[in-house]
């Protein structure tokens, strides 16, 4: 009867997760080597769903590890890697306190490294999966960069992690696929989409440095590690993809001309996609290539302009994101190496200062903020300059991250670049404020309460009836003619005879619908009202500075 | 040892040996205490004779052949002593002369001393070098140098360079292992455009046992451990340059945290608050001094209803009377009339049913809405409990906090804009919340041994 009874914690969860000491010893590894070994391999700790099963009883907190993967991981051959550089470490230990110098030497030129390339291949078997988790590697790679090259981290990981940032960023400017930008105080954020991924990367400011105290810096230096050689293998693929020579050189300064090569191949592919692959889609595929135009000409909106950066603004930044769309930039000599042309230029088209007044002004060109390249790249038009003059208050630099739904708050800059990618002229624009400044005054004179309700009520109708669901409306207009009144009266009582006939069920349902959709609007409608409300406030600020 | 012991046996056994012990006679050490041993049998002839003192006298007499040249017992006597008459004038004038004079003739009839000491007389003649007496054979030289030539002109090399030509060639390059962070190092192609055999054509079993077999990566592994993004973007309130509502609602999801925050503090301040009921007011101030100092009529009264209580408490433990056969009987029967009446309600239920059967259907369909809507729930709580930051190990994820400028921290240019938050920190944060790491701390400095404060001679002196 002894040998025959089931013992608790023998069987099931409790034997698939072995703790982290354990794990540790079965290794014969150091604690951080251990660590490192988990970084490089991808091999995370789980949180068993039954703690106390798998603790054998007790609900103390501990990391688990799946057994599997500990057990995969003593096929791993950098564990003997690990344990030669602790030999090695012991050994040069000794030599230095015997000071025997010419074994420290000996040593030190036969120090113990390890490759990660097969790790590399086994985790990501195919290059569409190494894109994948390219955004974390961008990431890190691009934070190491901006690190100062003091001893504090290997001086070689960061010239690396540089030189891989600056291949990455001229791949991008070669085959044009940056999509968004956007300044954040974190850091700039960046989106471009290459070979049907999106990724997105965040790029730190050049001059904010303060390293916090409780950041781990071996895991990153690990991470790091992996994500250097990842990065590696990637843009070798790219730029292979692209018919590009890798290593590139002189690459330094971004201004190696390397598109000429990529337009040819662009153009090339652009006749191919002529040929339709399906004849019975043709509208489809109409629309496909409409798009595919469209998307063409967005890629270029600053082909044949001519920038020049001034002194205080973010030089890596802007000319990465001008060269990105066709642009010619260059800066002063003296700032660093790789300038084209100088101030005195006449064909330059733009200059972008970020100064409250410049000296000399030349006449052929227009000086703007640096906002305006931005602002353009998210619009994917060329917006008009007059807002981004030198002085001028800037228009807010909105996230081209936040997709709105509708019924939503849209502010109204966002408005206005959308009606400038549908193409209005900006004199409608001017039209329209002027109505607004009528508007405001007739506001003023009436009560302002009731002129709120009012607006707010018609706005509600117009929408609803603009998304009604069963009877079919037109949508209606504010200023209108007395037959079309009638006509859309009439309308209004079909709507309202049938909504009485409804049954019960039904008009419950049509009821909650309804209030759904008015208590979004009515939101959207509040925070215009108060969006309003502010940019009245500044309007009269400003008179008051005028007078 | 055994020789040691038989040497010292032959020394005592000689004739007027004096040993420490005075009294004992030598003979009574020699024999007592030794095994008899039979010497009639050839085995123990070489084993139990002792021949070391012939064996001693032979190597004394090879001795003298090799060095002196004969033994010393037959050599004539005026080679081994001289008789020391003194030295005469005669002798003393003559020996310088001889020297300064002619030395050709004289030196030739009487050899010098120093010459017969050195010479060779040992009986043992030195061996003869053969190579000297040898004669190089011109023919044979000849006949051996053409076949030499015959051969090397076939291309047939000599045994001698054949292995120098076998032996491996010195390694004068070592190659360096290269560093993985080499700043110059060489990337080459991982997928690569042709279909490579991912697996070695040799037969399974010799890989597996010569270890050349790779292991394949387990498949959970490729799953992602969190379904986070890699890179989360910030609202965008957060712009440089932020739009005045969505700044608006960025302050106020950072005020929310701060709200809960404060909360959460002054829910501990009225944990720890002392109540109003146990302040001390002036009555209980004075009932406490006066305490003992006055007797009290109440306090016998007090006494009293507590006795009462006590009292009824006894009396409803009562004993139990024991029950009688007309007890058990009614109760029987009583418990036969409660099993019928409740088999009869059954049966009328159940015939009832069927005219129920509306209702039923409809109480049926709420539990069913009711677990659906409550599946729906624990799935998508699941589902959120997925994007939260999983307890893997003794600390818990803090998260960062909201990355906000105030209004009036908000930067009018470009140029005059300040960073906030660091994105060290920030990547760190992300790696711990998509479940990459645990939360960790940093390892405080801990001492093995502690450290002792000794004041100075000095300063003993002065306080």
């Amino acid at each position: 009867m002894g040998g025959t009874q089931k013992k608790k914690f023998e069987r099931g969860s409790a034997t698939n997760y072995i703790t982290r000491n354990r794990a540790r010893k079965k290794l014969q590894l150091s604690l951080p080597d251990f660590r490192r070994l988990c970084i490089l391999k991808g091999i995370y700790p789980h949180e068993p769903k039954h703690k106390k099963k798998v603790n054998k009883g007790s609900t103390a907190p501990r990391t688990f590890y799946l057994l599997k993967d500990i057990r995969f991981l003593l096929h791993e051959p950098i564990v003997a890697k690990f344990r030669e550089y602790k030999i090695f470490v012991r050994k040069l230990r000794k030599a230095y306190g015997k000071t025997e110098w010419s074994a420290v030497e000996r040593l030190k030129e036969n120090k113990p490294t390890y490759k990660l390339d097969h790790i590399i291949k086994e985790r990501y078997p195919s290059f569409i999966d190494a894109l994948r988790d390219i955004d974390d590697a961008l990431c890190m790679c691009f934070l190491f960069s901006t690190f100062a090259r003091t001893g504090k981290c290997h001086v070689q990981t960061i010239t690396l992690c540089r030189r891989l940032t600056v291949e990455w960023m001229n791949y991008v400017i070669a085959s044009r696929s940056l999509r968004k930008v956007f300044i954040s105080i974190k850091g700039i954020y960046y989106q471009a989409e290459v070979m049907g991924q999106l990724i997105t990367w965040l790029v730190p400011y050049q001059f904010s440095h303060d390293h916090p105290t409780d950041v781990d810096y071996r895991v990153m230096a690990t991470f790091t590690e992996l994500y250097t050689t990842l990065l590696g293998f990637v843009n070798f693929r790219l730029y292979h993809s692209l018919n590009l020579v890798y290593p590139p050189k002189k690459l330094a300064a971004l201004s190696a001309s390397l598109a000429r090569v990529v337009s040819t191949a662009e153009e090339e592919d652009a006749q191919l996609d002529q040929f339709p692959t399906e004849e019975e889609d043709l509208e489809k595929a109409e629309a496909r290539e409409k798009e595919q135009v469209q998307l063409e000409t967005q890629k270029k909106i600053f082909e044949g302009l001519k920038f020049f950066l001034n002194r205080e603004v973010p030089r890596e930044s802007l000319a990465f994101v001008i060269r990105c769309f066709g642009g010619n930039v260059s800066w002063d000599k003296s700032v660093c190496i790789g300038s084209t042309y100088d101030v005195t230029d006449e064909t330059i088209t733009h200059q972008i200062v970020d100064r409250p007044n410049v000296d000399k002004r030349y006449i052929n060109r227009y000086y703007i903020q640096p906002q305006w390249v931005y602002d353009c790249v998210n619009a994917k038009v060329l917006l008009p300059v007059e807002d981004y003059f030198l002085g001028v208050t800037l228009p807010p630099h909105l996230s081209p991250f936040v997709e709105e739904k509708d019924g939503d708050y849209v502010p109204p800059e966002k408005l206005k670049i959308m009606a400038l990618q549908r193409g209005e002229r900006p004199e409608d624009e001017e039209e329209e404020e002027e109505d607004d400044e009528e508007d405001d005054e007739e506001e003023n004179e009436d009560d302002e309460d009731e002129a709120e309700e009012k607006n707010l009520k018609e706005m509600e109708k117009q929408k609803s009836q603009g998304k009604s669901l069963q009877v079919k409306v037109t949508p209606g207009k504010m200023k209108v003619e007395n037959p079309v009144r009638l006509e859309q009266e009439e309308k209004a009582e079909e709507k309202r005879l049938a909504i009485m006939m409804m049954k019960k069920k039904e008009k419950y349902l049509y009821d909650k619908i309804m209030f759904g959709k008015k208590r979004k609007i009515r939101e959207a409608n509040k925070l215009a009202a108060k969006r309003k409300a502010f940019d009245d406030e500044e309007k009269a600020k400003k008179k008051k500075t005028k007078n | 040892m055994a020789a040691a012991r038989r040497l010292k046996r032959a020394a005592v056994s000689q004739p007027g040996f004096l040993g420490l012990k005075s009294n004992v006679e030598p003979s009574d050490l020699v024999s007592s205490r030794r095994k008899r041993v039979n010497k009639n049998k050839k085995k123990n002839w070489s084993k139990h004779s002792d021949i070391n003192d012939v064996e001693d006298f032979l190597e004394d007499i090879r001795h003298q052949e090799r060095t002196t040249g004969g033994l010393l017992s037959e050599k004539p006597d005026d080679t081994l002593f001289f008789l020391d008459v003194g030295q005469t004038e005669k002798a003393e004038n003559k020996e310088p002369e001889p020297v300064q004079g002619e030395k050709g003739k004289r030196r030739v009839q009487r050899p010098l001393r120093i010459d017969l000491i050195l010479q060779h007389d040992s009986k043992v003649p030195p061996p003869k070098n053969v190579t000297a007496y040898q004669q190089p054979n011109a023919k044979k030289l000849r006949r051996i140098a053409q076949k030499a030539e015959q051969l090397a002109a076939k291309g047939v090399l000599p045994r001698r360079q054949k292995r120098l030509l076998n032996r491996r060639p010195a390694d004068k390059t070592v190659k360096k292992a290269e560093a993985n962070n080499n700043p110059d190092r060489e990337f080459y192609s991982m997928w690569g455009d042709k279909e490579e055999e991912v697996t070695d054509p040799a037969d399974p079993w010799y890989l597996q046992q010569t270890g050349k077999r790779v292991v394949p990566r387990p498949e959970k592994l490729n799953q992602k451990p969190s379904v986070l993004p890699a890179v989360e973007v910030i609202a965008p309130g957060g712009s440089y340059n932020p739009d005045f509502l969505a700044h608006q609602a960025l302050l106020q999801e950072a005020h929310d945290v701060e709200v809960q925050k404060q909360k959460q503090e002054d829910k501990l301040q009225r944990q720890l608050a002392v109540r109003k009921e146990d302040r001390a007011t002036e009555e209980t101030i004075l009932h406490e001094q006066v305490e003992g100092l006055v007797e009290d009529e109440d306090e016998e009264d007090a006494v009293a209803p507590n006795e009462d209580e006590a009292d009824s408490a006894v009396a409803a433990i009562a004993v139990a009377e024991k029950k009688t056969e007309r007890q058990r009987k009614k109760e029987k029967a009583e418990k036969i009339k409660v099993q019928l009446r409740q088999a009869s309600r059954r049966q009328t239920e159940q015939q009832q049913q069927l005219f129920q059967l509306r209702s039923i259907k409809s109480s049926i369909k709420q539990q069913e809405l009711k677990t659906k809507s409550r599946r729906i729930q624990r799935k998508a709580r699941q589902e959120a409990q997925k994007a939260q930051p999983r307890r893997l190990g003794k600390l818990k994820f803090q998260a960062q906090d909201l990355e906000v400028q105030l209004s009036d921290e908000l930067a009018a240019s470009l140029r005059q804009l300040k960073p906030e938050g660091s994105i060290l920190k920030d990547r760190f944060k992300s790696l711990q919340k998509r479940n990459l790491i645990e939360p960790r701390e940093r390892a405080k400095f801990k001492r093995r041994l502690k450290v002792k404060y000794v004041e100075k001679r000095a300063f003993r002196q002065i306080t």
